[in-house]
């Protein structure tokens, strides 16, 4: 079986606008868009840029627009695309270093904001206790997950229209931190968060939980992050 | 330095469909509701001839009771939705957003249907 690749060429020190190069690439089994870009790079134009490491999905870093979404390039089958026709473009709302690979660094400003660590709380006395069935890192604990590959950022309208929007990884991150009990920055976390380029950027489209490789709903983490800062403002917060 | 992006989107999710037609009958019904109490208003404050002849102009009129299908489809599109986003706010239904909204769609639909059923043959 034959695939036809359309792929985004662009060189910003060459090329006044960006173009689409088309190549022919003979599919095997268990093939992911991963090794079909390998393949364009290894046989048919090694001047091709992406960038990727892991190849097991756990890296976060070839995120890309693959036919109309963004996806993992790893974690995508070609088959699962369901057409023989692909067409690969860098990752949306992000600035293009060359062809594939975009500059990640609005995002990781954005995610550096929040304060991405663990602040501990340093007047405790015994160690914090979470109880295995309250429930109360149902939530943390898969949304943990996260790799930081951005795909929910270049599927976020909401950060296509506003370039200040902190985006849904970074808002997921801050909750995960807020809503721990052994964190003692949350209250400075909430302030960055409760702006109107903050959390209430988000329109719940859940774009973001459609792209999401691990499954994460962000949309959930951001509710509850406007639902503290709502009690933070009527001075109901605890913790 | 580099100062191209990709504004390619994602155009076929449902939460995202869903919410631009909510602001699209949003603001319809915003516009609406301002232009129906400018109408009311003026013609009643000239006196009850000049109402009841607005009135029966409008209600005489088969464009204005198409239109009138068409506020209601607004009204409950915009209703239905806003059951799924409350559902949001309270904390549930994150993982089912898409059968939400598409049972609740089939419910509108059905109500829209029994809607026309008796409110066509007044029409024509």
């Amino acid at each position: 079986m034959t695939l036809n690749v359309k792929v985004f060429r662009f060189n910003p020190e060459t090329d006044k606008v960006p173009r689409f190069d088309t190549f022919k690439i003979e599919e095997f089994p268990n093939m992911a868009v991963l090794d079909v870009v390998m393949n364009i790079q290894n046989y048919h134009d090694p001047t091709l840029a992406y960038r990727c490491s892991c190849r097991i999905g756990m890296c976060g870093s070839c995120a890309m627009y693959i036919n109309g979404r963004p996806r993992l390039a790893c974690r995508t089958q070609v088959s699962s695309l369901g057409t023989k026709d692909i067409t690969i473009m860098p990752l949306p709302n992000l600035p293009i270093i060359r062809d594939l690979a975009v500059d990640m660094e609005p995002f990781f400003e954005k995610y550096k904001k929040i304060k991405p660590y663990l602040i501990p709380k340093q007047d405790l006395k015994e160690p914090v206790i979470c109880k295995p069935d309250s429930g109360e890192r149902e939530l943390i604990d898969y949304m943990l997950e996260c790799i930081t590959c951005g795909a929910c950022y270049g599927a976020c309208t909401m950060v296509a229209t506003d370039p200040h929007y902190l985006g849904p990884a970074a808002l997921t991150r801050a909750y995960c931190l807020i809503a721990d009990k052994r964190d003692a920055a949350t209250r400075e976390r909430l302030v960055i968060v409760e702006q109107s380029e903050g959390v209430w950027r988000c329109h719940t489209q859940f774009n973001c939980a459609e792209v999401c490789p691990k499954k994460i709903v962000p949309t959930q983490a951001i509710q509850q992050l406007k639902k503290r800062c709502v009690f933070k403002r009527l001075g109901l917060f605890r913790g | 330095m580099y100062t191209f992006k990709n504004r390619s989107q994602v155009w076929d999710t449902v939460g995202m469909w869903a919410w631009l037609f909510h602001r699209v009958t949003g603001l319809a019904l915003v516009f609406y509701i301002i232009l129906h109490i400018v109408l009311m208003g003026t013609s009643l404050l000239r006196g009850p001839e000049t109402f009841n002849s607005v009135l029966g102009f409008l209600m005489g009129s088969t464009l204005f009771l198409i239109l009138d299908l068409l506020l209601a489809a607004a009204v409950l599109y915009h209703g239905l939705n806003g059951i799924r986003i409350l559902l949001f706010d309270i904390g549930i239904g994150f993982n089912r957003q898409k059968e939400i909204f598409w049972v609740l769609m089939a419910a509108g639909l059905v109500i829209y249907l029994f809607l026309l059923w008796r409110v066509l043959p007044e029409i024509f």
